[in-house]
């Protein structure tokens, strides 16, 4: 294979059959189109191109800024595009909810910006919401945006309609599957493949996923939030059903772990969601079936979502000096001084507080170590001499306490705490600095 | 399958507000002797809420004051309670002042905020209350002020806005208060400039938005302000973050789901109208797309109050990348809040009497109160009244209805939306309108049509029973302790 550029890359993705092991279906061969092979990512990658390409043409010239209302792939794809056509990105989103997605966008030189929150105290007769004045905004004439317009862009369906549906189809020997089941995020796969697999041929069932209504699920759709999406047709699900957060991390995990395959929680909530709905099918069947679901993108953006979620999957080993393993009494019989004292302090002063804080203001001659630095020297010993002596100093003289009682459990003979931290030390009128 | 049993939006109701809703006789005969509407203030729920906010700042270490957002409620009672409490009062107007000293506050436990006329600076300054100032000007005016008058130096804080965010753009709805963050040294200019009438005491920021991101930017600005200070030193201390906390309204979030899952179904046509004229409350029907945005407040919200604010103090700086609450302490900034609506969580009732219930199509249920008294609708609120029915015979229910004023006017809807009583009411009955001390109970109550504006009374426990006063009559004065 060669190519000119990397959009040449898009599409033509494998369909890999699932190992019936896995899923435990008797009767249907479950089969997955890998969408996550697309080369910046995921299935966005094909609609991204088909939108943007008709745009692109003078745009460079103009100076034009590609604008798309994306927190994820689809911003993705486009900043990509943008970045090989020498046009700026810039993605519009009520809130970027997965941290990854955000820096990766950054790092890619695109341009993010977020939308107010709701208003505390309502005003009932603003009616406009930001999206629809945002809107006008880039429909306006002469407005320097290129706007693809995902949730309303009929090229959107059309990438599907045009590439994935017809490659389904070319990979079954010119069958379409009697299942396919799809995530609704824009609905532009779905409704594209659909199209595609019933003219070929007509009673092909499709299940649409939507998320519940207060889960998130990177990608999906909630019941309500389909409505919102010009491009969603009732008329193209022969059902849809619901998926929580729970049920993506669960197929997301069995992908990854048993199958081969790097999903993210979409790609996990269209298994999950496929496994559930055939298997109530799979028992009463007499002869074999095809079903298809899609893998939209990869599992590495999405550590932060699962951690959140599962923290239990990121168990890490327990670290040597911990402050966590203190008890009560070890912290009440931490060795602490009183400001006077301080003020005569011959050894080393150690700040716990933030860079931030202490360049503000600290006690003269002071050293700053940011407590969660300091946590992180402790694990691995004893960070000074042990005839150093070393007075902690934090806001009010708690976390020094735990420390300074730690540092004593590892041996340290003369560590102190600065009894009420720094705020007591400038209550009582001693001296503060800044360098 | 669609679920068609009714569509409730039952409030959240902790102890007192049972405990109150159960004394059915006084109710009534309250509203027999005061008229409808009637308000009632609960001070004793106060406690639990000052306490609540308390209690989050001694998780995060924290110093400052708790002021009570005045405008969200004209009570005397209310501020007379919290006058003993660990909180202090935000006052907005000149009569707010006045209101708040005479209820007890000393000036060091009064903010006055928002926009001022010079009578306002004028008895801010005289009695030493602090003067949150909301642009440069009103400093010079303030300052000019207790120079004429040869005052004392007073407290002020610098109320900033429109703080910038780096890397990500945020954008905040364009805000009428506060001096630009880029212009503080303006301002410090201004407060130096007139050292011996003013003594900076910090800044300020209020955002009306519901969304963390733009509070934790503004805060992490606030921060940098007073960095600033420092390097000027200026001796200034607090950050003042207003209100905006929240209230949870209702009981349970599956109904509030389940509703707004229904109103986007009825705009878009698919099921009969749950609300007057099919009103869509922002959203709107564009061939078959749900366009708009829902213009309602979250009535059901888990994390609100004090636990909004436990959020955004564990919430990180956009920029140092530590927990807001963690730089605050380091900084050794004292936190100021001005919490109205969270404050006043199950803090009032409003009661109105059931005048005609008129059956049709749809069942009209005329009340003695209008929009105004009771100003739900116009907050975007929504949870059902409760029924307090006259006798017990013959309860039928639930009873879906529209719920109509007592102004002359098309538009006197209590609520837009068709509610679910639990009984089916008949004239006589009364309605209670829960958790209404917040925003909902005088804040834009008038005489128009020369209807009665709701008197106000405060219900208090006497012993174990529920005692009550007029509102202006209550002062917590503790029992006289028996002669030795």
């Amino acid at each position: 294979m060669r190519f000119d550029d990397m959009t040449e890359a898009i599409g033509n993705t494998p369909l890999v059959r699932i190992d019936p092991a896995v899923h435990g279906l008797r009767n249907i061969d479950l089969y997955a189109k890998m969408e996550l092979l697309n080369p910046f990512g995921s299935l966005k990658d094909r609609a991204a191109w088909q939108m943007a390409r008709p745009l692109l043409a003078g745009a460079a010239e103009r100076g034009d800024t590609v604008v798309e209302l994306s927190s994820g792939n689809t911003a993705k794809a486009l900043a990509m595009i943008a970045g090989l056509h020498g046009l700026r990105f810039k993605s519009v989103t009520n809130r970027m909810k997965v941290p990854e997605i955000k820096d990766l966008l950054l790092l890619l030189g695109a341009e993010i910006e977020e939308l107010p929150g709701q208003a505390e105290c309502l005003d009932p007769s603003d009616t406009e919401d930001p999206l629809a004045r945002m809107h006008r905004t880039l429909t306006s004439n002469g407005s320097g945006y290129v706007h693809t317009d995902q949730y309303f862009n009929e090229r959107n369906v059309e990438a599907h309609l045009h590439g994935t549906g017809p490659e389904i189809i070319k990979d079954l020997d010119g069958r379409a599957p009697d299942y396919f089941i799809a995530c609704v995020g824009t609905a532009g796969s779905s409704t594209g493949v659909a199209r595609a697999l019933r003219q070929h041929a007509p009673d092909v069932r499709v299940i649409g996923l939507v998320a519940a209504k207060s889960d998130f699920i990177p990608g999906i759709r909630t019941i309500d939030e389909v409505h919102e999406v010009g491009l969603f047709e009732p008329g193209v699900y022969d059902t849809v059903e619901t998926i929580t957060a729970d049920d993506a991390i669960d197929g997301l995990l069995t992908l990854v772990r048993r199958c081969g395959t790097p999903a993210g929680p979409t790609g996990g909530g269209a298994f999950h969601g496929a496994v559930r709905h055939l298997r109530a099918i799979d028992g009463g069947l007499t002869e074999r079936r095809t079903a298809v679901f899609i893998v939209c993108d990869r599992v590495e953006s999405y550590l932060s979502y699962v951690r959140e979620r599962r923290p239990g999957l990121f168990g890490r080993p327990a670290k040597r000096h911990d402050v966590r393993t203190l008890t009560e009494a070890e912290v009440a019989d931490a060795p602490t001084v009183e400001i006077d004292e301080a003020l005569r302090w011959p050894g080393l002063v150690v700040d716990l507080r933030s860079p931030y804080a202490f360049q503000a203001l600290h006690i003269d001659g002071s050293i700053n170590i940011v407590d969660e630095l300091f946590a992180e020297l402790l694990h691995g010993g004893l960070p000074f001499s042990r005839r150093q002596p070393v007075l902690l100093v934090c806001p009010v003289g708690e976390k020094s306490a735990r420390y300074a009682a730690l540092l004593t459990r590892m041996g340290h003979p003369s560590v102190r705490s600065l009894a009420g931290g720094i705020i007591a030390w400038r209550d009582a009128g001693a001296r503060l600095v800044r360098d | 399958m669609p679920d068609s049993s009714p569509l409730q939006l039952t409030p959240k109701m902790e102890s007192i507000t049972q405990s109150v809703l159960a004394q059915a006789p006084l109710l009534r005969q309250l509203t027999d002797g005061l008229g409808s509407p009637l308000n009632i203030v609960l001070p004793d729920a106060l406690d639990a809420n000052v306490e609540a906010f308390r209690a989050v700042y001694r998780q995060h270490r924290l110093r400052g004051n708790i002021y009570f957002a005045h405008k969200a409620n004209r009570s005397s009672a209310l501020l007379r309670h919290l006058a003993g409490a660990d909180a202090g009062v935000d006052v907005a107007s000149l009569a707010e002042l006045q209101h708040a000293l005479g209820a007890g506050f000393g000036p060091g436990r009064i903010m006055a905020t928002g926009p001022k006329n010079r009578e306002f600076l004028l008895l801010a300054a005289r009695t030493g209350s602090t003067v949150n100032a909301d642009s440069l000007d009103e400093l010079s005016e303030l300052a000019a002020l207790v120079a004429a008058g040869r005052l004392p130096r007073v407290r002020v804080m610098v109320r900033l806005a429109e703080f910038a965010s780096r890397g990500v753009r945020l954008v905040s709805r364009r805000s009428r208060f506060g001096v630009p963050a880029a212009r503080l040294h303006e301002a410090l200019d201004r407060i130096e400039k007139h050292a011996d009438q003013l003594e900076l005491t910090g800044v300020a920021y209020h955002l009306d938005t519901i969304g963390l991101p733009e509070k934790a930017l503004a805060l992490e600005g606030c921060v940098a302000a007073l960095d600033e200070c420092r390097r000027r030193d200026v001796p200034a201390w607090s950050i003042d973050i207003g209100g905006g906390f929240g209230v949870n309204y209702l009981a349970d979030g599956e109904q509030w789901e389940r509703w707004t899952s229904e109103l986007a179904q009825a705009v878009l046509g698919r099921r009969p109208p749950l609300t007057w004229n099919g009103h869509g409350y922002g959203l709107r029907n564009e061939a078959g797309t749900l366009r708009g945005a829902l213009g309602l407040y979250p009535a059901y919200r888990p994390v609100s109050g004090p636990g909004y604010l436990d959020q955004l103090l564990t919430t990180t700086a956009p920029e140092l990348r530590r927990p807001l609450g963690s730089l605050l302490l380091d900084s050794m900034i004292d936190l100021d809040v001005e919490p109205g609506r969270a404050l006043l969580d199950q803090c009032g009732i409003v009661l109105a009497r059931v005048l005609e219930v008129r059956e049709g199509p749809d069942t009209l249920v005329r009340l003695e109160l209008n929009s105004r008294d009771v100003s739900l609708e116009e907050h975007g609120v929504q949870m059902d009244p409760v029924v307090i029915p006259q006798n017990s015979a013959g309860f039928a229910g639930p009873a879906e209805v529209y719920l109509l004023g007592n102004l002359c006017l098309e538009s006197d809807l209590i609520t837009r939306r068709k509610v679910v009583l639990p009984v089916r009411p008949r004239p006589g009955d009364l309605l209670a309108f829960v958790n209404t001390a917040g925003y909902f109970m005088d804040f834009s109550a008038t005489g128009a049509l020369r209807q009665p504006v709701g008197r106000k009374v405060a219900l208090f426990r006497a012993g174990d029973r529920w005692s009550w006063c007029l509102d202006e009559q209550y002062w917590p004065v503790p029992e006289r302790a028996e002669a030795a």
